[in-house]
């Protein structure tokens, strides 16, 4: 199916899983570059709409089509587009009678904030995220831009399936602030409940007593467990913490709610003389769920990522060969994607596919229509 | 484009979801608010994780279960019974979609990994999400939320430079995870009508949640070093960040985007004081005046904040055309009601009605099914069974006599 990409960071990312499952997914982009090319970090020197992180990664296995929508021309060529797609994913309001401009299209509208701190705020997830008694913290690298996006894939997905199977097309709309808003649902069900309400707990578990991150020699690793008959015992086995085997009536339930604090201090004491991977390989084999904390270069070669094929190396032109992050759907469809286009890489020949004579053509890329 | 005249994108859809605790649940809980016919695989000898909630039922269901797994029906299989498991595979081969989030190999070793179930059903989805996947060094590693919030970088790029690892207090991975894998479902349900074939999508809940900062790898991939730890400032405009307010623990997010914001910021905060140097201030002017002394226009912003209440500042600065946003809290945004409607009111018999998150998607043509409870362990066995399998009444005795539907 074609889709026509015209989002932001979270409807850009919801086309991106469209291209993920094989999908022609053509991206709108403005003349100049527009504000996903602009989001920095850049991966050169400059901030330059070729590179820029957040588009390398968001507009890989695209097309790029750059379009002036604000000429009449660039506005028919747009309209031609949208008489070949399925469906269109865009971020911001067109002046368009969707009904008219095809039957059986799928018209998706992301309700992006442009203030993603306040928007942060409001939700209520900010109340969740940070230090304890400290200042709370967005979540980094705009990922809740991107965990909005896979929930306009999902809707998108979901009224694509009744495209195929009736031919009926839908307009949907997906709004940052709802989703948001949704993943605070965790809190809501322990505060209407009980009125227990969830804190920051800086990177401790919220859930269960045995949960945190925790310094060890190299940096830290991460230890949660939910509290199941006999693990506790077995934990101690491994722990080896008098103070907490002192008190055998730390194997409930409540008792570890009610002492999380002094567990997990006690714990970190401990951790503090191993390695990463000494600790995260031997908590792993007496199967505590422990895992390292990683930064993005750690991830970059992650020999989990590498061996399943999520990271693949390709050759960048600009960049040379580096590590490729082809997605988590991509790599279970065993879909290959394309290196994130340059602008208007596609325009030539996507007007072909169109039906634009060779002249018209040289017209509309000289007028700067397109 | 009709106004919602059609049924739920994903009627007739038929998912058997063998998940526990929250990642797959919460991913079949999508499929099942956008109408397709979830049934649990559940049993009495070996019952989802006893998650700690401060709500539990007589019947062993907790508040968190309560709301993931509304809109499911549930049978009780013991799958350590020959029987019982012989009942799974023949509700499997009936099914659309499997979802299940067990370890690497425990649905193979059980006699229902997707190699086996694809022989009588070829047109099967089998989706497994374990924390890393079915492959890989690390497919046998045990792991929850927190190991991948640490694992998938998440801690390591929320907070400010210096910052120990920084976390959510809620379950971003189970979300993460589900909603991709509900996203490449419904993908797969949709390319099957063409070709007919079904697949084995071996989700692993570390790559989407690797996903959500795959921006930031490939920064890290080409520049060999991590990208700066941004807390709550930007790398476009300056100031921006969450001030303290008076009181305890209140906050409130102003975010300074242009020149004209910065200038009405300035004239809220000097309102009243005797000399109001942040305005005409030379270094503050630009942009990169104000990001090079962060620090200092952030002090100057708290000691106004401080001794304000958050909704004052939020107000003040509202009306003076500055983006800013007070904190709010969980007990706020149920008390308050939230203007999107994210969390809708249920009937739930075990507690009369609760409160339960509403599907964020609207369809203008398909209409969406109202939610029901969550089921009782086993509510559903018979229904289903004779349903999916369609059974008679003699059919159905004979397998209720084998002692496996527990």
């Amino acid at each position: 199916m074609r889709i026509l990409d015209f989002g932001h960071l979270a409807g850009a990312y919801a086309a991106r899983l469209l291209a993920e499952s094989g999908h022609d997914v053509v991206r709108i982009d403005a003349p100049g570059g527009d504000a996903v090319r602009r989001t920095g970090p850049f991966l050169g020197d400059a901030a330059d709409p070729e590179q820029g992180a957040f588009h390398h990664f968001l507009n890989a296995g695209k097309r790029s089509v750059s379009l002036d929508l604000k000429s009449p021309a660039g506005w028919q060529v747009f309209l031609a587009l949208v008489r070949t797609a399925d469906a269109v994913v865009t971020s911001r309001p067109l002046p368009m009678d969707h009904d008219a401009a095809k039957t059986g299209l799928v018209w998706t509208d992301v309700e992006e904030e442009a203030d993603e701190l306040c928007a942060y705020a409001r939700s209520g997830l900010l109340s969740l995220t940070g230090q304890r008694d400290g200042r709370p913290t967005l979540l980094g690298g705009h990922m809740i831009y991107l965990a909005t996006g896979i929930q306009a894939a999902v809707a998108t997905a979901a009224a694509l399936h009744v495209l195929q199977g009736t031919g009926q097309g839908q307009r949907v709309r997906v709004s940052m602030q709802d989703c948001l808003e949704t993943f605070v649902e965790q809190a809501m069900v322990e505060y209407t409940f009980s009125g227990t309400r969830t804190e920051r707990r800086g990177n401790r578990g919220t859930i269960t007593a045995i949960s945190g991150a925790l310094p060890c020699k190299d940096g830290h690793w991460v230890v949660s467990q939910i509290n199941r008959p006999g693990r506790w015992e077995k934990f101690m086995e491994w722990v080896r913490d008098p103070e907490l085997m002192a008190d055998p009536s730390l194997a409930s339930d409540d008792a570890q709610r009610e002492k999380k604090d002094f567990i997990m201090d006690r714990v970190l004491a401990w951790s503090r003389q191993f390695t990463k991977s000494e600790i995260v390989e031997e908590g792993q084999r007496r199967r505590f769920p422990s895992s390292p904390v990683s930064t993005p270069l750690d991830l970059t070669q992650d020999p989990q990522l590498m061996a399943r094929g999520y990271l693949t190396e390709e050759d960048d032109p600009r960049f040379g060969r580096i590590p490729f992050p082809r997605g988590a759907v991509a790599r279970v469809r065993g879909q290959e994607m394309r290196p994130a286009p340059t602008l208007g890489e596609h325009n030539a020949e996507v007007l072909a596919e169109l039906g634009y004579s060779e002249a018209e053509r040289r017209e509309l890329l000289e007028t700067g229509a397109v | 484009m009709t106004a919602n005249d059609g049924g739920p994108p994903l009627s007739g859809v038929r998912v058997l979801d063998f998940g526990h605790v929250l990642a797959a649940p919460f991913c079949t809980r999508l499929l099942a608010d956008l109408g397709a016919d979830v049934v649990r695989v559940e049993s009495s000898r070996h019952p989802d994780f006893p998650w700690p909630s401060s709500y539990r039922h007589t019947d062993g269901r907790h508040a968190s279960y309560l709301n993931t797994n509304r809109n499911k029906r549930s049978v009780a299989i013991d799958l350590k019974h020959p029987a019982g498991r012989d009942i799974a595979r023949r509700l499997a081969t009936a099914a659309d979609v499997v979802v299940e989030n067990f370890s690497a190999g425990v649905m193979s070793r059980l006699g229902l990994g997707y190699e086996t179930l694809r022989e009588s059903n070829p047109g099967l989805i089998f989706a497994s999400m374990s924390g890393y996947g079915n492959s890989g060094p690390r497919r046998n590693w045990t792991s929850m939320n927190m190991n991948l919030q640490g694992c998938a970088g998440l801690m390591q790029v929320t907070g400010a430079q210096g910052d120990p690892p920084t976390a959510i207090s809620n379950s971003w991975n189970d979300y993460i995870g589900g909603l991709h894998t509900g996203y490449a479902v419904i993908a797969a349900l949709t390319e099957r009508e063409r070709t007919g074939k079904g697949l084995h999508l071996d989700m692993g809940q570390f790559e989407c949640s690797v996903s959500m900062i795959a921006p930031l790898l490939m920064f890290s991939a080409v520049k060999q070093r991590n990208p700066d730890r941004m807390g709550n400032r930007s790398d476009r405009f300056a100031p921006q960040g969450v001030y303290r307010c008076a009181g305890q623990d209140e906050w409130c997010a102003v975010s300074v985007r242009d020149h004209v914001q910065w200038r009405a910021l300035a004239r809220v905060m000097e309102e009243g004081a005797a000399d109001a140097p942040l305005a005409s201030d030379a270094r503050f002017a630009g942009v990169s005046g104000r990001m090079r002394h962060h620090d200092e226009i952030d002090e100057r912003i708290e000691a106004w904040t401080g001794g304000l209440e958050s909704a004052d500042v939020e107000a003040r600065l509202g009306q003076a055309g500055v983006p800013a946003a007070r904190m709010r809290r969980v007990q706020e945004l149920v008390e308050d009601g939230t203007p999107s409607g994210a969390y809708k009111r249920m009937a739930e018999p075990r507690v009369g009605s609760m409160l339960t998150t509403a599907l964020p998607m609207e369809f203008s043509g398909s209409a969406l099914p109202a939610a029901t409870p969550a089921p009782g362990l086993g509510q559903h066995t018979r229904e289903v069974v004779r349903e999916w399998l369609d059974l008679s009444e003699s059919g159905w005795a004979e397998l209720d006599d084998e002692g496996a539907l527990v």
